[in-house]
């Protein structure tokens, strides 16, 4: 649940987002924040970004420091967890992709691949507090 | 030449309340000190990053036959688990856990509870589980179960009040624990059950 990855991510933030040299550009919130999606949308984003984490990013956050992969560990099978929910919504039609979200997805997917592999999957772990933040925001 | 070390056996997992704990049966070599280590391997490691393991360090090198998997356990989904014994140079193959092990199975004890009359008030103190434990609380006059009344407490603050009791019935209490990530109860625990203090019926 949010709350177990709450829970894990705060543990290696700072480590994390120490990693991330790279100051000047954001993956999830450029050029327009998560929180200007429309609730309509809410959904449809959540079940993309469950799959971005899951297949592109944790995969290449794996680091030298044991304590951060368990950590990493623990927060990739609760995303695996919530992904396996979403899809349940998304197989019955109540996950709805409009095109403002899928384009609003294509700018995060396009900021990640302007990125070096490792660089762009360490800061899109070090932002996952902005999704967090936003998944827990009632619409 | 060296005896092959025998892997750990009767691996098995002990949950409750989501605080999961790994043992196994030691590894007996007479006159040497046996040490073990844990990995454990979660449905995203063996889907997405090539059936990877993970060691536990606290759980590295131990002569212990238990090992808190709590923390790295931690998500309801499928996880393994493996564990190996080292004498000296020597090193065992793994002894792996039979079967998956999901939180969701965690099994579930009511809270502790203490029930206190204090003047005409009904309170009742809570067991801290932890942050995601939440408690069904069911309060009745002692004779009338049919008009039991519900109570769901979210967070343990120190006391909680029921309600304002009448002189003279008993009041009794009983509770369960409701955990939201897994949508399960425990059993009800055994009732309690208070007169309100300073009650002096006159046939006493």
């Amino acid at each position: 649940s949010v709350t177990e990855v709450r829970s894990g991510f705060t543990a290696i933030k700072a480590n994390i987002q120490g990693r991330d040299p790279i100051r000047t550009l954001s993956i999830l919130s450029y050029p327009h924040s998560l929180h200007k999606v429309q609730s309509s949308d809410r959904c449809c984003i959540a079940h993309h970004l469950f799959n971005f984490y899951v297949d592109k990013v944790f995969k290449h956050c794996k680091t030298e420091d044991s304590y951060i992969n368990r950590k990493v560990s623990s927060i990739a099978n609760s995303f695996l967890s919530m992904k396996r929910k979403l899809e349940h919504c998304h197989e019955k039609n109540k996950c709805i992709c409009r095109q403002e979200s899928t384009e609003k997805f294509n700018q995060i997917l396009a900021n990640y691949e302007g990125l070096n592999v490792t660089s762009a999957a360490i800061k899109s772990l070090g932002e996952l507090d902005i999704l967090l933040d936003w998944m827990e925001k009632s619409p | 030449e060296d005896a092959l070390l025998r892997a750990p056996q009767n691996i098995s997992i002990l949950s409750t309340n989501m605080k999961h704990f790994l043992t196994w049966s030691p590894v007996i070599v007479r006159g040497e000190t046996v040490r073990y280590s844990v990995e454990f391997q979660g449905e995203y490691e063996r889907e997405y990053a090539n059936g990877s393991w993970i060691p536990i360090c606290e759980c590295s090198f131990i002569t212990a036959t238990v090992c808190n998997i709590t923390e790295d356990v931690s998500a309801t989904v499928a996880y393994n688990l493996r564990v190996r014994a080292d004498v000296g140079t020597r090193r065992s193959k793994w002894g792996t856990l039979k079967g998956f092990f999901n939180p969701i199975t965690t099994s579930l004890t009511p809270p502790l509870m203490k029930v206190i009359a204090d003047g005409y008030h009904l309170l009742v103190e809570l067991e801290d589980m932890g942050p995601a434990f939440q408690f069904c609380v069911l309060y009745w006059k002692k004779g009338q179960e049919s008009r039991m009344q519900q109570k769901m407490v979210k967070e343990v603050s120190f006391v909680v009040h029921l309600d304002t009791m009448e002189a003279g019935p008993d009041y009794c209490v009983k509770a369960r624990t409701y955990l939201e990530v897994i949508n399960r109860s425990s059993n009800f625990s055994q009732p309690q059950c208070v007169r309100a203090q300073g009650a002096r019926s006159v046939w006493l």
